[in-house]
């Protein structure tokens, strides 16, 4: 765009690839201490190739009972952004496209929920919770991110449902759908693409969510980002890196991979949409 | 992202076989029909009444009364008492600071270096894709885990960032040990964690500059700085409004990066509001005085968040 001549080109080019080392220098560094034995981990100078270790991902990941609560964290992250999903894509649809009266005032209260911090809903969360023998289970945690999941969707969902032509659902309609037929036939299979990679959002934000999570859970429904809370405590007395950087690594990957899985899913829905429409 | 602009394309081509059902029945079809607009609201409504509007009530219901922790219940009315109480807790006044000074500093440093390396990675060139998938790495890097990790970088023995500091002669800094480095470390860390997500928003929005402007811009002689000071600036000011809200709604909700770097420390030098409160509420059980800092931290919040939005209106009109 705005670069003239080549030597500005070289330096934007080189300080784009410098940038993007600096900010995965960090991720790089938590992999290699994730493979390391301790006696590897706390030497000066630091070794950047030592031998290679499991040991953080077996012996503690099994004192620890990571993979329980790696299974906790997907069921309380699918959980809440399929709720908030259908929730949030619903509302955003009678939000966008029917005419109601009080559609601008409602609109305007649930973006504003988006604003609301979390720590003011937790100290009743707690108590209630408590008070109903709620607290450590899944669908607790699951309701206490729908707070959170809730207005994002909407907000994300109410651009997207905005950009879909009218003719669309006014079609279905004279078909002979109802308002329900034609969102669930028509409007949901068309935003597709959209509702996935909000979905996709959904569920990175209930996947490392931890205050919420910290006063609901105790031991059974305990999430990772709880776990590695704890693990970062008790790093001051030394001794846990590689236990913390083996967790982060597991952490990661799940939601690279989910990513680049979806990716492919969200390629062929471009190519579909550009081919058989 | 770019996924988003397909269904529209879909939809159009799917709309003209779909409405041959005929004109006819045109009398049928009610846009307007607020009854089943309703239906489509009530889960969210009912969700988010139940979820996020009660809790807000109970929450000031809480702040308003003296907290019996034989009960765990709230217990008698006594009016403003628990107010008068935080407001005058030192403690909670400097962690209102403490969460100011990192806002201020934090928000604008994400901005200006998000659109910055958006610029760099805007230059064409066969590497640019897999640097844009790379740069966004960070962004699902769980902020627990990148306090966590940061923390052993800028440990002040065995961190690789003193080591690095060390052979060209600087240090050993006490990056968490310090006050005012503790809070350089919670910024650095929290903008390591979020400028890619800038960066992203950025580059959608540098990518749709229209072109034709900046080809005027060159025939009338403009240099790069006045292209970029009245040209590029003002049509990209929705965007970086649009992301400097989405990031303030972030921002204000600081606490994982918190408590895994520096818990606060030392001292208050790094306590944001919502670690203090979380501190006094499940730790002192002082639930009285938590709720009414939080009913505090809820209105200060919504307000600067109105103020924000007409702002950004208003930025957005303007240009």
């Amino acid at each position: 765009m705005v670069s003239s001549g080549r030597l500005g080109r070289a330096a934007a080019i080189g300080g784009a690839i410098l940038a993007t080392l600096v900010f995965l220098f960090p991720v790089i560094y938590m992999v290699g201490i994730s493979f390391k034995l301790p006696r590897d981990i706390f030497t000066v100078p630091p070794r950047w190739f030592s031998e290679l270790t499991f040991d953080n991902y077996t012996s503690y990941f099994h004192q620890a009972r990571i993979l329980p609560r790696m299974v906790n964290t997907v069921i309380v992250a699918a959980g809440s952004a399929i709720v908030s999903m259908v929730a949030g894509a619903m509302a955003g649809y009678a939000l966008t496209r029917m005419r109601m009266r009080g559609a601008g005032v409602m609109a305007g209260v649930i973006l504003a929920s988006r604003a609301v911090p979390p720590i003011a809903l937790v100290v009743p969360m707690f108590l209630v919770a408590r008070r109903l023998g709620l607290t450590d289970q899944y669908i607790t945690v699951i309701l206490a991110y729908v707070t959170f999941l809730v207005p994002y969707v909407v907000w994300l969902m109410r651009a997207f449902f905005r950009s879909l032509p009218k003719e669309l659902e006014e079609a279905a309609m004279l078909d002979g759908c109802g308002r329900f037929g034609a969102f669930f036939r028509i409007i949901v299979p068309c935003s597709l693409p959209g509702l996935i990679s909000t979905m996709i959002y959904c569920i990175i934000l209930a996947w490392e969510e931890l205050l919420f999570a910290l006063i609901l859970t105790n031991d059974k429904a305990v999430t990772i980002p709880v776990a590695i809370a704890g693990i970062a405590a008790d790093t001051e007395n030394g001794g846990l890196w590689g236990p913390l950087a083996a967790v982060g690594v597991l952490t990661v990957l799940p939601v690279v991979i989910f990513a680049l899985v979806v990716q492919k899913y969200l390629v062929k829905g471009l190519a579909d949409g550009a081919t058989k429409g | 992202m770019s996924a988003v602009r397909t269904p529209s394309s879909r939809a159009r081509a799917a709309g003209p076989a779909r409405g041959s059902g005929g004109p006819l029945r045109r009398r049928g079809l009610r846009l307007g029909e607020p009854g089943t607009a309703w239906v489509f609201l009530t889960p969210a409504i009912v969700l988010l009444a139940g979820m996020l509007l009660y809790p807000i009530i109970y929450t000031v219901w809480v702040s308003l009364s003296d907290f019996d922790l034989s009960t765990f219940q709230p217990g008698d009315w006594v009016g403003l008492k628990n107010y008068e109480t935080v407001i005058n807790d030192p403690g909670f006044l400097e962690s209102l600071k403490v969460t100011g000074i990192y806002l201020v500093i934090a928000l604008p440093v994400q901005l200006v270096l998000g659109f910055a390396i958006a610029f760099l990675l805007n230059v064409e060139w066969r590497g640019r894709g897999v640097l844009r998938a790379l740069f966004l790495i960070p962004m699902v890097v769980a902020p627990v885990v990148a306090g966590g990790v940061w923390r052993m970088l800028l440990d002040p023995l065995w961190g690789v960032v003193n080591y690095a500091l060390g052979l060209v002669g600087v240090g050993p800094v006490e990056w968490i040990g310090d006050p005012t480095l503790a809070m350089v470390s919670l910024i650095v860390i929290d903008s390591w964690r979020w400028t890619p997500f800038v960066v992203l928003v950025a580059s959608a929005g540098i990518m749709a500059l229209p072109s034709d402007v900046y080809e005027a811009a060159k025939s009338d002689g403009a240099s790069r700085w006045q292209t970029l000071r009245h040209v590029t600036v003002p049509l990209l000011v929705p965007v970086i409004a649009a992301a400097f809200i989405v990031r303030w709604l972030g921002a204000v909700k600081m606490f994982d990066i918190a408590l895994a770097a520096t818990k606060g420390g030392p001292g208050q030098a790094t306590d944001v509001v919502n670690l203090y409160i979380y501190e006094k509420g499940f730790r002192g059980l002082e639930f009285g005085s938590a709720s009414s800092m939080a009913t505090i931290v809820l209105v200060i919040t919504m307000i600067i968040t109105y103020f924000l939005f007409r702002l950004s209106r208003y930025l957005e009109n303007r240009w």
